[in-house]
């Protein structure tokens, strides 16, 4: 077994284009996932029967799809659907986007729901509007029972942009991939991505732990 | 836009056959990830603290790279490392077993530390030894609070078998894949396997709920 790691050093332009884009698709994901799931969370406990359907069936619904199906299916019944084709970057984030959206509003709700009753009883019996009582009173709270699982979405979400590789997007991933089809050099190439893979994400999941740490509820 | 299912009617065989690779694998791979996880868990709490150092960094690494990696990795580059070519079943289940049992022993770990340090002290104080404290007063406790748990490992294990499709492990999704190549009707395949999917995972992750709700308070000391 002889090893020629220069083809790392070789490739490492690529495999920067790569990581960055792992990175962007992780944060324009959670950017368009954080209002989605505050969305379906106000459907969700908006009152309104059809509203908190919807949002119930859709956190469901992708709570129990592999996410690399969703991606697929995405793929290909998406341009079909709505008759406009996609690059596959938009694709990915569509499917991340909607797949996170329903985890977080999951989270949302929790996070709302967590907070006792008693507080917001309080709050309106001290003439405080209902809008005044939940910005005020439970929002505060519940954010921060919230960041901490928000921490953790994060950390699965960026593990999970190299699944969209498979629609060919081309992310750390799928750019490691075709370097080792090109060059051949199996070992060293998928390495050093699962190397970068774990630099990025050790120092993000023990900040989740931080954060859970320091906010975790336990009672 | 009008749908033809029959293509899949025609190849239901072919199907059901993945679909029980996707069952069978995911059961194994729960099964031993339960096994070494469980092991893995109770040496990070009372081993040695070299073994503990080294776990830890096992199970943080194991949370820090995608499945997607570690799958890849296993297929391609461990027979390289140790020159003896893996089937992509076993490949596929290796590699899943080595993530899962990090959150396996994750689970484990939380399971033991939520249970009270007085509970321990009290055993000891009353003569057991640490073995005995350990099997007779924690881990019947915190089995209990690591069961709803385990089951979420159920649904996440048949749901990561998906991308075991990655490195052809001929399951549910991969052959969904090559059917949808052969039939050039993608939209009615997947469809098919978005509802074959959910009425697999939907009951297993409502009783997992329900679980959540009924097994949670048992467990309290």
């Amino acid at each position: 077994m002889n090893l020629h790691w220069s083809v790392v050093w070789d490739n490492a332009g690529a495999l920067a284009r790569g990581t960055e884009l792992t990175v962007l698709l992780t944060v324009a994901t959670m950017a368009l996932a954080v209002p989605g799931g505050i969305l379906l969370a106000l459907m969700r406990l908006s009152g309104s029967r059809p509203f908190a359907w919807f949002s119930a069936s859709l956190t469901e619904l992708f709570r129990n799809l592999p996410l690399l199906l969703v991606i697929y299916a995405s793929y290909y019944v998406l341009p079909l659907a709505l008759g406009v084709a996609f690059s596959p970057f938009v694709t990915a984030l569509v499917a991340l986007g909607l797949n996170v959206s329903a985890y977080n509003g999951e989270t949302f709700r929790a996070g709302i729901a967590s907070i006792r009753k008693g507080q917001s009883e309080a709050a309106l019996a001290l003439g405080m509007s209902g809008w005044q009582a939940m910005r005020v009173v439970v929002l505060p709270q519940a954010a921060r029972r919230v960041l901490p699982v928000l921490a953790s979405t994060w950390v699965s979400l960026f593990k999970d942009t190299s699944l969209v590789s498979v629609i060919s997007v081309g992310e750390l991933a799928y750019t490691a991939m075709l370097i080792r089809s090109r060059t051949f050099r199996v070992l060293e190439v998928l390495t050093a991505m699962a190397v970068i893979y774990w630099f990025l994400g050790y120092p993000q999941a023990k900040l989740a732990d931080w954060l859970n740490r320091r906010f975790g509820v336990s009672e | 836009m009008s749908l033809d299912f029959s293509p899949l009617l025609h190849s239901w065989r072919f199907l059901l056959g993945g679909l029980g690779l996707t069952l069978g694998l995911a059961a194994l791979t729960v099964l031993c990830s339960l096994m070494l996880g469980g092991a893995i868990g109770l040496a990070r709490c009372y081993g040695p603290t070299w073994v503990r150092v080294l776990l830890v960094f096992y199970i943080d690494s194991m949370r820090s790279v995608p499945v997607l990696v570690v799958l890849v990795w296993t297929y391609f580059a461990l027979p390289i490392v140790t020159g003896a070519v893996l089937p992509p079943f076993w490949a596929g289940l290796i590699a899943l077993t080595a993530q899962t049992a990090a959150y396996v022993a994750e689970i484990v770990r939380a399971g033991i530390e939520s249970v009270r340090p007085g509970q321990a002290r009290a055993a000891l104080a009353l003569g057991m030894s640490r073995v005995q404290a350990v099997r007779q007063v924690i881990l019947p406790q915190a089995i209990v609070r690591m069961l709803p748990a385990f089951g979420s490992i159920l649904s996440i294990a048949i749901k990561d078998t998906a991308i075991a499709s990655v490195i052809a492990v001929p399951e549910y999704l991969d052959r969904s894949q090559t059917l949808a190549g052969q039939s050039f009707r993608p939209i009615e395949v997947y469809l098919t396997a978005m509802v074959v999917y959910f009425i697999i995972l939907f009951p297993v992750t409502r009783t997992v709920d329900i679980a959540y709700v009924r097994l949670a308070h048992l467990g309290r000391s």
